[in-house]
């Protein structure tokens, strides 16, 4: 009787490491978000994000950071003024309007590159990516500075 | 009449043309700089990736200028990156930007208009997790046809910035001191 006892509290006590072992060793080495995968938190135009930041960006970060950086996923629509690449090679898309201080700088991953191959300047196209910075006014810049979405694709309509 | 009117009117596309050449010529601008940061411990390595920085290049007067979007760092692992942004740490959220703002104390050494590599000695201040030190680094500028780069390598004391860990792993894992790098490529207009 003891002896049974005993087994099965070897049994249990076993598994509880293991299990909690597991969830340990998962939440170290847990994945990146999908950002793709998930639903946006928002939908807008890019015009609208830009101007949330431009008149309170205090209330902005507020609303659209999230402080373990897991930041909102925001689909914006707006006009390519630019696309370049950056030091990654991954290419940039620049949602501005042509009379628009700020825009929304749409960041795509070596994924998703090859989406933007199709774009052009002038047209209208709809992002979602994750937010990592607002826009403002940078007086030592001496320059506006864009919203910045990372791990951006293209939506389709 | 018809002179004065003249008059004016040369005057002010003077001013404006005067302005606007003063304000633009010599001011690069660089959307996608990179920023990489460096732990070493006995235990492991980590590293991070910024590819988001802003910043801005007078070539006449020297002064440069860095924003960095502090959420812009990419980790390896999810969890270190929810570490790295949280309150405890970078507190990312309440300081969503780093800033440099310095000068090159050498700038007439550097012929911007002609190829080559050249040392730079930058003084400036660095506004990081809310605290603001004066720090004097060097940094290597190399042109080369209509490019302009512009790299520098510099140490970090994470205490200066009233970034501690007294506990546990992070106390343990991650230096007290970490290595920046940074490379900033901005394209000449002429």
């Amino acid at each position: 009787m003891k002896k049974r006892f005993i087994k099965w509290g070897i049994i249990i006590i076993l598994s509880g490491l293991i299990i909690g072992g597991g969830i340990i060793f998962y939440m170290f080495n847990q994945p990146h978000r999908n950002i793709q995968a998930i639903t946006s938190d928002y939908q807008m135009k890019a015009s609208t994000l830009v101007k949330d930041y431009l008149t309170d960006a205090t209330l902005a970060n507020e609303k659209y950071l999230q402080d373990d950086g897991e930041s909102k996923i925001i689909t914006v629509t707006g006009t390519i003024a630019s696309i370049t690449e950056d030091l990654n090679q991954q290419q940039v898309v620049l949602l501005k309007g042509k009379n628009e201080k700020a825009g929304v700088s749409c960041t795509f991953t070596s994924e998703t590159n090859g989406n933007t191959k199709n774009l052009k300047i002038g047209e209208t196209v709809t992002i979602k990516g994750v937010i990592r910075s607002g826009a403002g006014y940078d007086e030592d810049l001496e320059l506006y500075e864009d919203v910045i979405l990372e791990k951006c694709d293209v939506v389709n309509n | 009449m018809k002179k004065i009117i003249f008059t004016i009117g040369i005057t002010g596309i003077l001013a404006l043309t005067l302005a606007f050449t003063t304000l633009t010529v010599n001011k690069l601008v660089s959307k996608a700089g990179h920023i990489n940061f460096f732990s070493h411990t006995a235990i492991e390595d980590i590293t991070a990736d910024n590819f988001k920085v802003v910043s801005t290049l007078d070539t006449e007067t020297g002064i440069v200028v860095y924003s960095v979007p502090m959420q812009g760092f990419e980790f390896e692992k999810a969890l270190m990156q929810k570490h790295y942004n949280s309150s405890k740490f970078l507190d990312t959220k309440k300081f969503p930007k780093a800033k440099f703002k310095g000068k090159i104390m050498n700038i007439t050494d550097i012929n911007f208009d002609k190829e080559g590599t050249y040392n730079a000695t930058v003084k400036g201040e660095m506004t990081l997790h809310g605290v603001t030190k004066a720090i004097t680094e060097t940094a290597v500028i190399t042109i080369k046809g209509n490019k302009v780069i512009v790299e520098t390598k510099l140490k970090l004391t994470l205490s200066d910035y009233n970034i501690n860990f007294k506990k546990g792993k992070p106390s343990t894992n991650i230096a007290k001191t970490i290595d920046v790098t940074s490379k900033s490529e901005y394209i000449k207009e002429d």
